[in-house]
Parts: C-alpha cells; sequence; structure tokens
C-alpha cells in the first residue's frame, strides 16, 4: 500500500509542475514524474498481490517504451516551437500569431 | 529491518526529487530532480523484487529520456535567468495546487479504505518468463510498441528537418 501511495504522490507532483511551469522542457519533465508513478504503482500491484508477476513487469516496459516515444517527439516539437517563436514559454505560445 | 530503511532513504529520494523537478528555478536543477526520482524508483523497482525493471529503468530513463531532456534544456534557452524565473500568477499557485490535492486526496482515500491483501515478500520472476511474455502473449503490443518507436523518431526528424535556402519546416 505504501508503495501505492509513494506512486499516488508522484503522479499529484506531477500534476502539480504540469501546471505550475511555465516553459515546455519544465512540463515535460513533469510528465515523465508522472510516467514514472503509473510504473511503480503497476510493478507494486503484480509483484505485491496474487496478480501475475510477469504481466505487470511488461505492462511497465510498454509505458517506458512509450515514454521514451513520447520525449522523442516532445524534444522535436520543442525544437520546432523554439526556432519559429524563439521561445518555449507557453504563454508567448498560446498566442496563436502564425 | 534493513528493507524498510532502504525504502525511506528511497522514498525521501523519489519525492526530494520529485519536488526539486517541480520547483526549481532552473530547468538543469530540476533535471537533476528528475533523475534522483528515477534512481529511487529504481532503487523501488530492487525493493519490489523486479532487478530487470530496475535496470531498464536505470537504463531507459536515466539513460536515454533524461538525455533528450538535457538536449531540450540546452537547445533551447532554458537557462537560470531564462523562461522558468520571475514570478507568476497566485490563481495558477492555487489552479497547480487543485490539481496536486484532489487527485492525491481522492485516490488516497481509496487507496487506504481499499487495500487488498498484499504479501510482505514479493517474489522475483524469472527473466525467462518475461522474455516469453513479451514474445509470446504479448507480441502484438510488443511490434506495436517497435512500430511507433519508429514512428516517433521519423516524426521528430521531420519536424526538425529544415529545407535547404527555404524557411525552416
Amino acid at each position: 500500500m505504501i508503495y501505492q501511495l509513494i506512486a499516488l504522490s508522484l503522479l499529484g507532483i506531477g500534476l502539480y509542475g504540469l501546471v505550475w511551469r511555465k516553459s515546455l522542457v519544465g512540463m515535460l519533465i513533469s510528465v515523465e514524474l508522472m510516467l514514472n508513478g503509473a510504473g511503480l504503482s503497476i510493478v507494486a500491484a503484480s509483484q505485491l498481490t496474487e496478480a501475475d508477476g510477469a504481466s505487470g513487469q511488461i505492462a511497465t516496459l510498454f509505458v517506458m517504451g512509450l515514454a521514451a516515444a513520447e520525449a522523442t517527439l516532445v524534444l522535436a516539437i520543442i525544437i520546432v516551437v523554439a526556432k519559429r517563436f524563439k521561445s518555449t514559454e507557453t504563454d508567448a505560445v498560446s498566442r496563436l500569431k502564425g | 529491518m534493513l528493507a524498510k530503511l532502504a525504502f525511506v532513504v528511497y522514498a525521501v529520494f523519489v519525492l526530494g526529487g520529485g519536488c526539486l523537478a517541480v520547483g526549481a528555478h532552473s530547468l538543469v536543477r530540476a533535471l537533476v530532480g528528475l533523475i534522483c526520482s528515477l534512481l529511487g524508483v529504481a532503487g523501488m523497482y530492487m525493493l519490489l523484487a523486479a532487478p530487470f525493471m530496475a535496470f531498464m529503468q536505470i537504463l531507459i530513463y536515466v539513460g536515454a529520456v533524461c538525455v533528450l531532456v538535457f538536449f531540450a534544456v540546452m537547445l533551447t534557452r532554458a537557462d537560470a535567468g531564462g523562461e522558468e524565473a520571475g514570478a507568476r500568477k497566485p490563481v495558477k499557485a492555487f489552479l497547480s495546487s487543485l490539481a496536486f490535492i484532489s487527485p492525491v486526496f481522492i485516490l488516497g482515500l481509496v487507496i487506504v479504505n481499499f487495500q487488498p491483501a498484499s504479501k510482505a515478500i514479493p517474489v522475483e520472476v524469472p527473466l525467462a518468463e518475461l522474455g516469453q511474455g513479451l514474445l509470446g502473449d504479448y507480441t502484438l503490443a510488443f511490434e506495436l510498441i517497435s512500430v511507433v518507436l519508429l514512428a516517433a523518431m521519423a516524426g521528430a526528424v521531420l519536424l526538425t528537418f529544415e529545407k535547404r535556402g527555404g524557411h525552416s519546416a
């Protein structure tokens, strides 16, 4: 149970950072924290209960792979945004001037 | 006893690193906090008798994803005097606290009130079983993950591709 609470607070910290951060890179860091909370929760749930341990670990491996893909894409998007807007601040980008 | 001590140390790593990751003004410090947090989660995987997951956590997250984030920090002007510095509106603090409190409160209530029977000592899953799961039962998902990774990388290259002589794509 205490593992679930740690994972839950990782999710909460990530959500807090997602709203609090002003730049896209900071938001990417927050999303990584939330994905880690998810992985920890899945592994703890599968290892500490009667559930199948292997499928839980495989699910977490899939979460890690998706996180890697997402980080790659977000990095590319950040670079494009930084080139076009000369800034990665969300307030500056959200004005929608083409 | 020693396991409890290790758990407390890892929990401090995870939560302290997480707080540093969202609270630091400099994005490089936030990245250091993220790495601390990821290493703490890797230690928790060790405590959960999943050493393969711990190694993968260090390889993929600390090794690959953090380097990617560091590239993002370097390629944008995200230094200490950059975009994260400066005051925010008070309503933003309220909103972000709400984003922290509401899921943690609701889900925490559920977790504390409805606990399933849990084992005291987790059993390690043999690596061969993991491999058989990946290439047996979950082959389609495994291959789809590779396709997603390929698409993400091709998309990343295409997005940042600059036309010769023209403006940026």
